[in-house]
């Protein structure tokens, strides 16, 4: 890992972000917005499953319109995430709330794509036990807190 | 107006207060950290309210039922984000009152709210009228594509702040030095 992580702070990508202070900003800002549209999808669709938000629309219709977006915001970080690692590589190496984040990360997207959507997909979800879906918006509320507030915090660490 | 508004500044940075958020070591982090992360709940149900709109997200629920659910969230947000945004300007007052990106930042504030307003109004006098599926009315489009530009413009703004580029010690050009605002007081 650390050859990784040395290889990519000697690549093409972090000597263009640190030669270009701006275009690391222009892209932070676009993580930033991607964040507040995953965050948005999480909330909504884990607060429906909880029976606490728009509930006078189907909890399926929730879930399929909630999905697209979050795929398109995953997308956008993930890339402007690889490109803002690359610029500060060695430091967030030797960052732990940067190995949290990403662990929780990484068990995020597995979640999401093995388990929940799987799930809200086999089925109509009244015919779903309402502990399990429960259990699993909590699970999914929790763990992309957990990405985004680990985040927030590699920046003051 | 500049004088009275760094006079302002001084004042609220006189307070014990204020320094000592300042200089805390969690609690300045952790309310930045509320302010940041209430995004998800503020700019997320607003982005997915503009998104229906625009037939871009729940386009076959009717509108007024994606704006009626996704209302209180929003404005639960938003108001957890104007208070950690008032204590985070109290924390650092001076700096911030001459910084060019909070000031950007404001006026974006305002022309997003005269936006919703006007918003709001349109929709109220073509709620008899609206599409029960896809995309709304044009006039109602261009204000769900403004209030999404305007949006991103705060929050791109407000990042910046961080940013020390145009602070009033550096050697600015005449054009940023009066966007900042920087005076000397006598």
């Amino acid at each position: 890992m650390l050859e990784f992580f040395t290889w990519i702070d000697n690549s093409m990508l972090a000597s263009m972000a640190k030669a270009y202070g701006g275009v690391f900003v222009v892209v932070q800002m676009f993580h930033l917005l991607a964040l507040a549209l995953l965050g948005g999808c999480v909330l909504l669709a884990d607060l429906r499953l909880l029976g606490v938000l728009m509930t006078a629309v189907p909890s399926e219709t929730v879930a399929r319109e909630t999905d697209r977006w979050f795929n398109l915001a995953l997308l956008v970080i993930v890339l402007s995430g690889i490109f803002m690692t690359g610029a500060v590589a060695m430091k967030l190496y030797y960052n732990e709330m940067f190995w949290a984040k990403m662990t929780a990360l990484a068990v995020g997207v597995l979640f999401v794509y093995t388990v929940r959507r799987p799930l809200l997909r086999s089925a109509a979800h009244v015919s779903l036990s309402p502990l399990a879906l429960r259990g699993m918006a909590l699970a999914s509320l929790v763990t992309w807190f957990t990405v985004a507030a680990c985040g927030r915090w590699i920046g003051f660490s | 107006m500049n004088e009275l508004l760094v006079r302002f500044a001084t004042w609220l940075d006189g307070f014990e207060a204020s320094t000592a958020l300042h200089e805390s070591i969690y609690m300045y982090s952790w309310i930045e950290t509320t302010h940041v992360l209430t995004l998800m709940v503020f700019l997320g149900m607003l982005m997915l309210i503009d998104l229906r709109m625009l037939g871009l997200a729940f386009a076959d629920v009717p509108a007024p039922r994606i704006a009626a659910a996704l209302d209180k969230p929003m404005v639960i947000g938003f108001v957890v984000m104007v208070i950690t945004g008032f204590v985070l300007f109290f924390a650092i007052p001076e700096r911030t009152t001459n910084s060019i990106w909070f000031r950007l930042k404001v006026v974006l504030l305002i022309a997003a709210g005269i936006n919703a307003w006007l918003f709001r109004r349109r929709i109220r006098s073509l709620e008899q009228t609206l599409p029960e599926r896809g995309p709304m009315p044009k006039p109602l489009r261009l204000g769900a594509a403004l209030s999404l530009a305007f949006w991103a413009g705060v929050v791109v703004f407000g990042r910046a702040i961080a940013y020390d580029w145009f602070d009033c010690h550096k050697d600015l050009t005449p054009f940023m030095s009066w966007l900042a605002g920087c005076v000397e007081l006598s």
